[in-house]
This record gives C-alpha cells, structure tokens and sequence, in this order.
C-alpha cells in the first residue's frame, strides 16, 4: 500500500467500522460520544489541497452520518474541521521540518501533537453537539460532551499514532 | 471580470466549504424528522442485521436464553394478573351485565432490542421482529420492568420503536394512587427520567407513588407500571403540577421486550371514527 489514496482508503473504512461498532456505544456521563472518525482529518498531508481535504472531510461525515442516523451533523462538522485543519497545522509546524509531511507524533513532537489533535477534535466535537443540541438551554451537558468526546477522540488518535509508530518500527528493525 | 475570477479561483475553497456545509445543513433539517427518516432506514437494515450477529453472539455470554425464558414467564404471569384482574371488576359490577366477549385480553410478542441510541434528542430503538411476525406501527413495547416505548415504523423483520426517552413521545398516564391522569413526555437530557404534565393542582400527588398507564389509548392495558414519581414542581402557567419520574425500564441494559399485538379492537376504533365522521358532517351542516 504505497499510493496515499489507498492508504486513505483502507485507514477510511477501518475507522468506520470500529466507529459505528465500536465507538458510538460508548457515552461518557450518559451522553458523551467520540467522533473518532476524526482522525481522518487529523493526519491529512500538509500539501494537499484545500479542495481534497474539504471534500475527504464532508464525505468521512457523510458516511458515518448514514451509517449512524446523524443526517448532516457529521458532515457539517467534518467540513468545519477540514477547512480548519490547514491553519491547524500551521501554527504547530516545526521549523525544520519538510514543505510536505504527515502530521504524527514523530515530526509534531508529542505535546505539540496531542495540543494539535485536541484543538481540531474539540472544533468537530463543539459544532457536532452544538446541532445535535440546536439550543443552549442544557449548555453545561453539551459543554461537557464537547470535552469528554474531544478528549477521549485525542486519546484515540494519539493511541493509533503510538500502534503505527510501533509497527513502523519493527518493520524497520525487525 | 477578470480580476472577479481571479478571486473566485483563489479563494475556491471557502465556496466550496460553504457549498458543502449548505448541503449538510440541508440534510441535517430535511431528513431529521422522523417522517423522512426512512431513508435511513436502508442503511440502519444494513447495520441492524449486522447487530443481529453480534447480538446472537453476545446473548450467550449474557445467558440470553435463560433471560428470554424469564421475560416469557414474567409476561404470562402479568397477562394472567391483568385477566383475573377483569374478570374481578366483572364480577363486582353486577348491575350491568356485560357480554363475557367484551372482556379484552391481549397478546404479545418477544422481541431483542439489537440497536439503540441513548444520547440523543430523537432516540431510537430497533428490535428484530416486524410485520412477519405480525408488528404493527402504534403497538405497545414493554419490558419486565415496565412501558418501554411505541413501535414506529416495521420492515418484514425488523421495527423501529420511540421509546419513552424521546423528544416526541407522549403516553397518556395516571397516577396509581389517586387515579387522576395525565400525559408523559420526555425533555433531552437524562435516560431514565421523564416528566408528568396536565396533572391538575388540586389533585393529591404523593411522592414515590407509582405512575402507570390509563388504558385510554389503544395502545396499552391499563395499570402497566412506567416509573415511580421523584420531584414534584409547578408548571410554568401555575395550572397544573410538572412531576419528574425515575422510569421502571433501564434503558441502557434493555435487551428483552415484549410487542403488544392484538390489543387494539377494531370494533372500538369504528365506533369513535363513525363518532368522528358524524360529528364532523353535523358541524358543517350547522355552518350551511
């Protein structure tokens, strides 16, 4: 699996199923889910153009939204997280590192990457709960799913950042 | 013009980002109601039946047999209290006699619940029985514990129920212990509390009295148990109570369920749609 499209596909569907089987049946004080499906746009390349990011970002949504019976909330947060991944990225950008890299722990460093992962989660998280709720009237509860599901989606990513570096590794050294 | 399409090709994907978030917008208010929910449906079958393996694997871990066994028991025994229960208020009213036929009984359905969501305002339930084993939209759902919820929509094997948990439920009930009545909704939030409306002020309302169903709609019997009053408030129009109920039925562990089949009567429904369709054809003569 050299072409990144492949590997984008595979990391797709393997992110689905464990969302819609395994996620979305745990909730957090009640209420919390983790949008792990997130993690899609969390390791989008940094050369790849707006317009790919956008659209991989909406149709990640699209599908966990049918799979899941959120019409349009998905993919109207995976959309904001898409568009804002780019600046994202920007700001954590290390100095030495090359024009096109994967955003991991290994060229992020592991606080930045982990303060990178949280930020864009808890954007997805926050836009996902805010249309699910549609009102404010029960803030403290959506704010405190916002958190939890943002937090827990971190933990998520940083542990299949930590697995595929550790693969990569026995690979390299076996 | 030029300099117009300058703008637009370098700025392209913020129109494409508000495109599509038009697009999910769209979605998200169009297809949340439940009359077009069926669409989804299609994929829920697909998921459905997938949870259906999973949950023929896990019900043995879980010792499914022996709940589904229990579940079967408990139902008997309730169906036999509820009969005897008739038969008694028969026996008491002598003055009017009643043909035995008219004494209702009914008959159910054991169902698994394979999915179900907790955390939403539209929370849904599917369980793996439907139209083949004769479920019909607007039937009751019960489990051991108590009222669960109404079937919604039924394919050939599976059904979708509204539990009581949901922003759109409302089961008409009363209170056991002083028998006014009232109606049962559900606010967002907590899954195993829902609230009492139309309760009048003057009625005497106790804590931990037992709340259950009136029988009035077709749906349910009358006297199945929905849960146990917590807190009793005002309503915001100072006309009636607003009381918060801890419901009998976990929604987070339920597995087992019974459908309600044949409670409706059809001899009762024709009677108050000719009421309906006579009053309604006085009214506009009246108009002429």
């Amino acid at each position: 699996m050299n072409s990144p499209f492949l590997t984008r596909i595979a990391r797709f569907f393997i992110l689905l199923f464990l969302q819609v089987f395994v996620f979305n049946h745990i909730h957090l004080f009640g209420y919390a889910t983790p949008l792990a499906i997130g993690y899609m746009v969390v390791c989008m390349q940094r050369e790849t153009s707006r317009t790919s990011i956008l659209l991989w970002g909406f149709i990640t949504g699209l599908v966990y939204d049918l799979f899941s019976n959120t019409p349009g909330m998905a993919s109207a947060s995976c959309t904001l997280a898409a568009m804002v991944q780019p600046m994202l990225l920007n700001i954590f950008k290390p100095h030495d590192a090359a024009e096109n890299f994967t955003p991991s722990i290994t060229i992020l460093g592991f606080s930045s990457y982990t303060l990178y992962a949280f930020m864009l989660l808890f954007i997805m998280h926050a836009a996902f709960y805010l249309l699910d709720a549609c009102t404010l009237i029960n803030w403290p509860l959506t704010l405190l799913a916002m958190i939890s599901g943002a937090a827990l989606s971190t933990a998520i990513a940083v542990g299949i950042e930590l697995l595929v570096r550790t693969g990569r590794r026995t690979e390299l050294h076996p | 013009m030029r300099a117009l399409i300058d703008i637009i090709v370098k700025n392209k994907h913020w129109f494409l980002f508000l495109a599509l978030e038009v697009i999910s917008l769209f979605f998200l208010f169009s297809h949340n109601g439940y009359q077009k929910n069926v669409y989804f449906t299609t994929a829920n079958g697909v998921v459905g039946s997938t949870y259906d393996v999973i949950s023929s694997i896990t019900a043995y871990l879980y010792l499914g047999e022996e709940n589904a066994a229990l579940e079967r028991k408990n139902e008997q025994l309730r169906r036999e209290l509820y009969e005897l229960k008739q038969a008694q208020e028969i026996a008491k009213s002598k003055q009017t006699k009643r043909m035995p036929a008219l004494a209702r009984k009914y008959d159910v359905v054991q169902a698994q619940v394979v999915n179900m969501t907790l955390h939403k305002a539209n929370n849904l339930i599917t369980i793996n029985k439907g139209e083949a084993d004769g479920i019909r939209p607007e039937m009751g759902v019960v489990c051991s514990r108590g009222v669960v919820g109404i079937v919604y929509l039924t394919s050939k094997h599976y059904s979708i129920v509204i539990p009581l948990i949901n922003t759109d439920s409302k089961v008409s009930c009363r209170l056991r212990h002083s028998e006014y009545f009232g109606s049962l909704i559900w606010k967002r939030g907590y899954a195993d509390r829902a609230l009492v409306t139309n309760i009048p002020c003057h009625a005497p309302v106790k804590n931990k009295d037992i709340v259950e169903t009136n029988g009035f709609s077709d749906i349910f019997p009358p006297g199945l148990p929905i849960g146990t009053i917590q807190s009793i408030n005002n309503s915001i129009d100072g006309m009636s109570y607003l009381i918060k109920v801890k419901l009998f039925a976990n929604f987070a562990t339920l597995r087992d369920v019974s459908v309600i089949t044949n409670y409706t009567s059809p001899e009762r429904h024709q009677l108050e749609e000719e009421a309906l369709y006579t009053t309604t054809q006085d009214s506009t003569q009246n108009q002429q």
